[in-house]
C-alpha cells in the first residue's frame, strides 16, 4: 500500500545517487510553467510553489494534496447548494408574437413582419414552433425554420413536418398573426424542472447521501429499501481503503470547521479543554442513540448528522441573503423558532472548536462514528518504523488527535490525511498496507498511560451507553408524546411538497436536512417549527399565504436525498395532489356578497390546472323573472378532481385581499390536507391514479344525446 | 403529355365533356389537399405549390407521376383546402361589374371579418355552408360528456316555481353555471342538444331551445355557421324574434364573409335594437351607427345612456377618440336614476374606464411631455409595483421599477421597460409571457404617469 511504490515519482531520491529523470507529466509542467515555481535540482533548494505551500500553513506542505481535495469539496459543496439549487435562473421559454405574415413565395418561404423580438434569441437556422388564433383558441400550425431577420421581417420556411394543406392555404389567404415559441402552443411548461436537470450533472444531493448516517438510520426508520443506501455502501467501501478518508478529505463541515479554527478558534484559548476527557466517546453514544432512535421509528439522526447540519447552516444563514441580494428581501420567508434552534445548533457546533480544534469531528460527529467503527475493517494503516527520533512534530501537527503520546495511531480516529508523514523528519511514518509490520517502532514508549479497556474504560462505557440509552428513551417517549397530531380529523394537517409519502412514512423518512426548502423557487416549502410537535420539526410544510407551488418544477423531489419527497417526473408531478382548495363561504368576497372578485380562478387559469370555476352568485330577477345582465357576482367553486393543491390562489388572495388591501384577515381561499384532499402514494403512478378516476367517472355519467333532433333528419 | 392538354383543354367550357370525364379517371385519389374547381365545371384534386397575382401553380399526380401545372387563376372557380372554400371568380351567372370586383384576391389583412377570412362568399354559397355545417357536429361534439347537476328540471318549464335555484332550472344553470365557465361550454351545448331531442314534439318548447343553442354557437362558441343553422330553424330570419338574436344573425351573415346580406337582413328588421350600433361600427360603417345613436337621442323614451356608451365605443373602434371621449361625457351626464339605476350605474361605470383607457392608452402623445421624471403605480401580482419613467426631449429616456412586491417575475422587470424604450411608448407593447400580471403592472403604471405628465 505505500503510494510510492506504485507512483514512483514521489520517491526521494537517495542522497549521491543519479537522480532519475522527470516523470513525463512533471517535463510537461515545466515546459509550460515559469520555472521559478519549480524546484532546482541540481541544489536541491524548493520552487516558488513549495514556498507557498510553506506560507499558507504547515499543514498544506505536509499534505497538500489533502487539502487540495478538502477545498474542492466545500467548493463542490457550495456549488451544489447555491448554484444547482439556486431555482431563479430558469426562464420560460421564449415566446414572439404579434408576426403577421405578409407574403409566401415559391419555395413556400413565409415573410413574417411586425412582431417582436425582444424575448429570446430567433437567430436564424433555428427552428422553432409556430401557432395562430383560431376562433377563441391558439391552434398549433407546425414547426419552422427561420432562414433570416431582415430588419423588422423574419422570413421563415417550414419544416418537413409542417402540414402541407396549411402551406396550400396560405396562398390563398395568409390569414391572422403568428405567435413563434420554443415549445409547442399549450405545452405545459417545464423551464424550473428543466433548469434544475440541465445544471444537475452531479445531483445537488450527492454530499447527502453519502453520509452514511443519513442513509443507514433512514432505512431503520421508515423500514424501507432507501436508495441512498447504495451511495453509503459505496463511501463506506473507500473507507477500507482510506480509513475515516470521507471526514479527512470530503467532509465539508469539517473543512469549514478547519476554515473557523483557523480564523476564529485559534485566536480564543479561554475555553480550551484538557487533551483527555469523558467526552472523547460522546460520538459513539451519539450514533448508537439516533440508530436506537429509529430503530423506535423516530428519525432524529438528521439533527446531528455531519451533512444535513452544514446544509440547514448554510440554509438558514446564507439562503436569505442570497435571495435577498438577487430577489429582494420580500422574497425571504419569516424566520420561526425552528430556524433559530438550527442556528444555534449550526453555530454550537462551529463552537466546540474553541474547545479544541475539530473537537466536533474528533468526539462529537456521529456520521464520523460511523467511520470510526468502519476502521475496524481497515485494510490500510499509519505505521511508525523505528527510525522515529520521538521529536513530537507529527503528534502537534496531527489535526485529529490521532497519535498517541508514543507517535503510534488511535486507529479510529486517523484520517490518513498524511500530514504528520510530511512534517516527519526522519519519514518514520509510513502510509501502508495493515498488515505490513517491518521495522515497527516500540509502542508505550514514551509510555500512554492508555489502556485498551480498563476498569474506568468499562465503567465510562457503561456510563455512555446507559446515556445513550436513557437518551434514546426520552427523545422517542417526548417525540411520541409531543408528536405530530396523525388522527382522523386532526384541523392542523401540515400540507406536504408534492409526491411526499404516505405522513406516518414521511416522518420516518425526512432527513430535515433542509435541501427541498433551498431548491424550492418562491420558498413555498418552509420548515415547521413545533406545529406538528418535536416530530415535525424542520419537516417541509407549504405556506401558500408565501408562494403557491410553480407547475413546471418538481425540484423538491429532485434534491430529496431519502425519498421522503419521491423524484416524480414533472408529469407526474403535475397531477399529485398535495392538497386541496377550501374556499370559505363567509369571507371570500363574492360569496359574502361584498365585492367583485377573481383573483383565484384567474391565477388557476393562468397556472394551467383550470380547476376552480365560476358560479354565479347573488342574480337579480326583473318582473319578468328574467335575470338582470351583470347582477350579482361571479364566485369560485373548487373543482376537487382538477385541483392538485399547489396554493396558487391562496398566495394572490393573501397577497391583495389580506396584505395589500386589508379587506380580509386571513385569504379566503386555503389548501388543506388531510384524508380525501391528498394523496400520499408510497409507490405507484398519480396519473394512473387520474385515469383511473377519470373511468370512473365517465361510467357513472348519464348517456348523451344526439346532434340533429328525428324532425331536421 | 396527354395530361397538359386536358388541363388546358378544361379551361374553356368543355366541348368534349367525355374526353374531360375519361381523363378526370386517370387523375388518381391521393392525399393531396386542395380541390380546384375550374369554371368550366371540370375539378380535380391537387397539391397547390404557389400562387402570384395571375397563375396558381399544382401538382397533379396522374398515372402515378407527379405532374406540374401551371392554372390562370381567371379560369378557376374556387379552391377547397380543409373544408375551406376560397372562390376566385363566381361561377353562377352575374352581372359584369359585380364579377369584375369579386375576381380580385380576397383581402390579406385583418381588416375583413375574423373568421372564415378572405373567403368572400356568395349568398347561394352561405346558405349552402349554414346548412352544411348546420346539420354537421362540431368535432368536439362526440368526445363531450353530458354533463348537469341530476337536481336539473329538464322539463324546463317556461315560468319555473320558486326562487332562483341554479341547481333546478335549466335557464338559470346555464346563466350562472355554464356561461361564466369555458370549461363548461361544451358541455352546456351538449345539454341543449339532449334537450331538443327530449322536447322535438313540442313545437313551442323546441323553437325556445333552438334559439337557446343558436345563443350558444355564437355567444360562446363563434361558431357563425352553426348559430345561424339554429336561428334559421327558429324562424329568427323571419320572425325577426327575439330582436338581439335577429341582429347577430346579421353579424353572423358578415363574419362568414356576405356584407350586403347582413345589410339587407338588418333593413328587413322594424324595430332595431341597441346591438345594432355595435354591428355597424364593427362592419365600418360608423356613420350608420352614430345616425342610429342620435335617432334614439332624439326618443324622449329611448335609453340614452346605452345609446351614448355604444356611440362612443364606435367612435373608439373607428379611431375617433375625441368624438368617442365627447359621447362618454354624454353617458356621465345622464342622471342616475330609476327607473334602470342599475343599468345606468353600470353604463357610467363602463364610460368611465373607457375615457381612462383613451386618456392612458390612446392620446398620450410623448412628443408634448415636459421633460422631468414622473411616477404612478399599478397593482401587480402582491402589490403595487412603481416605475419611474424619465422623459427627454419629447421621449422616454428610461422607465425603472423602482418599488415592487412581487415575487416571480422572471425577465418581465427588465423586459417590459425595454419594449417600452423601444416602442417609445406603451400602445402594442405585450405583457412578457409567463409573468402577465407583473408585466401589465408596468405597461399600466407607466401609461399612468405618462398621462399624469401630459395634464400637467
Amino acid at each position: 500500500m505505500r503510494l510510492d511504490i506504485f507512483l514512483p515519482f514521489l520517491k526521494k531520491p537517495k542522497r549521491g545517487s543519479e537522480p532519475a529523470p522527470d516523470p513525463l507529466p512533471l517535463r510537461l509542467a515545466k515546459r509550460v510553467l515559469p520555472r521559478a515555481l519549480f524546484a532546482d535540482r541540481a541544489t536541491g533548494k524548493p520552487g516558488l510553489a513549495r514556498k507557498w505551500l510553506k506560507w499558507i500553513g504547515p499543514s498544506w506542505q505536509s499534505a497538500p494534496v489533502r487539502r487540495i481535495c478538502q477545498a474542492a469539496c466545500l467548493g463542490l459543496f457550495l456549488w451544489l447548494f447555491f448554484y444547482v439549487c439556486y431555482p431563479y435562473s430558469a426562464r420560460p421559454a421564449p415566446v414572439s408574437t404579434a408576426w403577421q405574415p405578409t407574403a409566401i413565395d415559391g419555395e413556400s418561404q413565409i415573410t413574417l413582419s411586425g412582431g417582436d423580438l425582444s424575448d429570446g434569441s430567433w437567430a436564424a437556422g433555428k427552428t422553432v414552433y409556430a401557432a395562430r388564433k383560431a376562433g377563441p383558441q391558439t391552434a398549433e400550425l407546425g414547426r419552422v425554420t427561420i432562414v433570416r431577420q431582415q430588419g423588422g421581417t423574419l422570413i421563415v420556411r417550414p419544416a418537413e413536418s409542417f402540414p402541407s394543406e396549411v402551406i396550400e392555404e396560405l396562398q390563398f389567404d395568409l390569414g391572422g398573426a403568428w405567435t413563434l415559441s420554443e415549445r409547442p402552443a399549450g405545452a405545459w411548461p417545464s423551464h424550473y424542472a428543466d433548469n434544475l436537470a440541465g445544471k444537475e450533472w452531479l445531483h445537488a444531493e450527492s454530499l447527502l447521501i453519502i453520509d452514511p448516517l443519513v442513509a443507514i438510520s433512514t432505512a431503520i426508520a421508515s423500514r424501507t429499501w432507501v436508495w441512498s443506501l447504495v451511495s453509503a455502501a459505496g463511501i463506506l467501501l473507500v473507507a477500507i481503503l482510506v480509513p475515516r478518508g470521507f471526514c479527512g478529505y470530503i467532509c465539508p463541515l469539517g473543512t469549514l470547521i478547519d476554515l473557523f479554527d483557523w480564523s476564529i478558534g485559534k485566536r480564543i484559548v479561554r475555553f480550551r479543554v484538557a487533551d483527555d476527557g469523558w467526552w472523547v466517546h460522546i460520538k459513539y453514544y451519539l450514533l448508537a442513540g439516533t440508530l436506537l432512535c429509529s430503530l423506535a421509528g423516530v428519525l432524529v439522526s438528521g439533527f446531528v448528522a455531519a451533512i444535513p447540519v452544514i446544509t440547514r447552516g448554510m440554509l438558514f444563514l446564507f439562503d436569505p441573503l442570497q435571495v435577498a441580494w438577487a430577489r429582494g428581501w420580500h422574497n425571504v420567508p419569516p424566520v420561526g423558532p425552528g430556524q433559530w434552534i438550527s442556528l444555534a445548533l449550526f453555530f454550537a457546533v462551529l463552537g466546540l472548536g474553541l474547545m479544541k480544534p475539530r473537537f466536533w469531528c474528533k468526539y462529537v460527529c456521529p456520521s464520523g462514528a460511523v467511520f470510526s467503527l468502519g476502521n475496524l475493517l481497515r485494510v490500510s494503516e499509519r505505521k511508525v518504523e523505528d527510525t522515529c527520533i520521538h521529536c513530537n512534530k507529527c503528534v502537534e501537527i496531527c489535526p485529529f488527535d490521532a497519535i498517541k503520546p508514543d507517535f503510534t495511531t488511535r486507529v479510529t480516529d486517523c484520517t490518513l490525511c498524511q500530514t504528520c508523514g510530511g512534517v516527519c523528519p526522519t519519514q518514520a511514518i509510513k502510509f501502508v498496507d495493515r498488515w505490513n509490520t517491518t521495522l515497527l517502532k516500540i509502542e508505550n514508549d514514551p509510555p500512554t498511560h492508555e489502556t485498551p479497556l480498563g476498569r474506568r474504560g468499562f465503567l465510562s462505557l457503561a456510563a455512555g451507553s446507559a446515556a445513550a440509552m436513557i437518551g434514546t428513551g426520552g427523545v422517542v417517549g417526548a417525540v411520541k408524546l409531543f408528536g405530530a397530531d396523525l388522527s382522523e380529523g386532526s384541523t392542523s394537517l401540515p400540507v406536504r411538497p408534492p409526491g411526499s409519502l404516505p405522513e406516518r412514512e414521511f416522518l420516518t423518512a425526512c432527513i430535515r436536512c433542509g435541501e427541498c426548502f433551498k431548491a424550492c423557487p418562491n420558498s413555498v416549502l418552509q420548515p415547521l417549527g413545533f406545529e406538528q410537535g418535536l416530530e415535525g420539526l424542520w419537516t417541509p410544510a407549504v405556506n401558500a399565504d408565501h408562494a403557491g407551488c410553480e407547475s413546471s418544477c418538481n425540484a423538491c423531489g429532485q434534491v430529496c436525498p431519502t425519498g421522503a419527497i419521491r423524484a416524480l417526473p414533472l408529469e407526474e408531478k403535475k397531477v399529485a395532489r398535495m392538497g386541496l382548495a377550501i374556499v370559505n363561504p363567509q369571507t371570500c368576497l363574492p360569496l359574502a356578497g361584498r365585492e367583485a372578485c377573481q383573483l383565484c380562478v384567474d391565477e388557476c387559469v393562468a397556472a394551467g390546472y383550470r380547476a376552480i370555476e365560476f358560479t354565479r352568485v347573488g342574480t337579480e330577477v326583473d318582473e319578468l323573472g328574467l335575470p338582470v345582465e351583470g347582477s350579482g357576482f361571479l364566485a369560485p367553486v373548487v373543482q376537487a378532481d382538477k385541483c392538485v393543491g399547489c396554493g396558487l390562489c391562496q398566495t394572490r388572495c393573501f397577497a391583495i385581499n389580506v396584505a395589500e388591501r386589508g379587506v380580509l384577515a386571513e385569504s379566503a381561499i386555503v389548501i388543506e390536507a388531510g384524508p380525501g384532499k391528498e394523496d400520499r402514494l408510497l409507490r405507484g403512478s398519480y396519473i394512473a391514479l387520474r385515469e383511473q378516476e377519470a373511468l370512473e367517472r365517465k361510467e357513472a355519467a348519464p348517456k348523451s344525446g344526439s346532434y340533429l333532433p328525428d324532425f331536421l333528419d | 403529355m396527354s395530361g397538359h392538354r386536358f388541363l388546358r383543354r378544361a379551361w374553356f367550357p368543355a366541348r368534349r365533356a367525355w374526353l374531360v370525364l375519361a381523363l378526370l379517371a386517370l387523375v388518381q385519389a391521393t392525399a393531396a389537399a386542395a380541390t380546384v374547381e375550374l369554371l368550366s365545371g371540370a375539378s380535380f384534386e391537387c397539391t397547390v405549390l404557389s400562387k402570384d397575382d395571375k397563375n396558381v401553380t399544382v401538382e397533379v399526380i396522374m398515372s402515378g407521376m407527379k405532374v406540374k401545372r401551371v392554372i390562370p387563376l381567371s379560369s378557376v372557380y374556387r379552391v377547397t383546402i380543409n373544408d375551406k372554400q376560397y372562390v376566385i371568380n363566381p361561377r353562377s351567372p352575374v352581372p359584369e361589374k359585380k364579377r369584375s370586383a369579386a375576381k380580385r384576391t380576397p383581402p390579406t389583412t385583418s381588416a375583413g371579418p375574423t373568421d372564415d377570412k378572405g373567403a368572400l362568399r356568395t349568398r347561394t354559397a352561405i346558405e349552402a355552408w349554414i346548412k352544411e355545417q348546420g346539420r354537421t357536429p362540431p368535432d368536439w361534439f362526440e368526445a363531450t360528456p353530458l354533463n348537469y347537476p341530476p337536481s336539473l328540471d329538464l322539463s324546463w318549464p317556461e315560468k319555473p316555481e320558486g326562487g332562483w335555484n341554479n341547481q333546478k332550472n335549466v335557464g338559470q344553470y346555464i346563466w350562472d353555471i355554464v356561461n361564466p365557465n369555458p370549461s363548461k361550454w361544451r358541455e352546456g351545448v351538449k345539454l341543449m342538444h339532449h334537450l331538443l331531442t327530449l322536447h322535438q314534439d313540442d313545437r313551442a318548447q323546441r323553437t325556445r331551445i333552438m334559439v337557446e343553442l343558436g345563443r350558444m354557437y355564437y355567444n360562446l362558441h363563434e361558431d357563425h355557421a352553426r348559430a345561424a343553422f339554429w336561428w334559421q330553424q327558429a324562424g329568427v330570419d323571419k320572425t325577426h324574434s327575439p330582436p338581439g338574436c335577429s341582429i347577430h344573425l346579421a353579424e353572423c351573415y358578415w363574419r362568414l364573409g356576405n356584407k350586403q346580406m347582413a345589410v339587407d337582413h338588418l333593413r328587413k328588421m322594424r324595430s332595431v335594437p341597441y346591438d345594432a350600433i355595435k354591428l355597424w361600427a364593427d362592419m365600418g360603417e360608423p356613420q350608420q351607427a352614430l345616425a342610429l345613436v342620435e335617432s334614439i337621442a332624439k326618443n324622449p323614451r329611448g335609453q340614452h345612456h346605452l345609446a351614448y356608451l355604444l356611440g362612443g365605443d364606435a367612435c373608439r373602434v373607428a379611431g375617433r377618440y375625441d368624438e368617442a371621449i365627447e359621447y362618454y361625457q354624454k353617458v356621465l351626464a345622464v342622471p342616475s336614476q330609476d327607473p334602470g339605476k342599475g343599468q345606468i350605474d353600470r353604463c357610467h361605470q363602463r364610460a368611465r374606464a373607457s375615457l381612462e383607457a383613451i386618456r392612458l392608452f390612446e392620446l398620450t402623445d410623448v412628443a408634448s411631455i415636459a421633460d422631468g421624471d414622473y411616477r404612478a403605480e399599478s397593482l401587480g401580482y402582491e402589490g403595487p409595483v412603481e416605475v419611474e419613467v424619465a422623459v427627454r426631449s419629447g421621449r422616454i429616456e428610461s422607465v425603472h421599477v423602482t418599488r415592487h412586491k412581487e415575487k416571480q417575475f422572471y425577465s418581465a422587470m427588465n423586459d417590459t421597460p425595454a419594449k417600452i424604450l423601444a416602442k417609445q411608448g406603451v400602445k402594442g407593447v405585450d405583457a412578457t409571457s409567463s409573468a402577465t400580471i407583473t408585466s401589465e403592472a408596468i405597461i399600466n403604471a407607466t401609461a399612468k404617469a405618462l398621462a399624469s405628465a401630459a395634464e400637467k
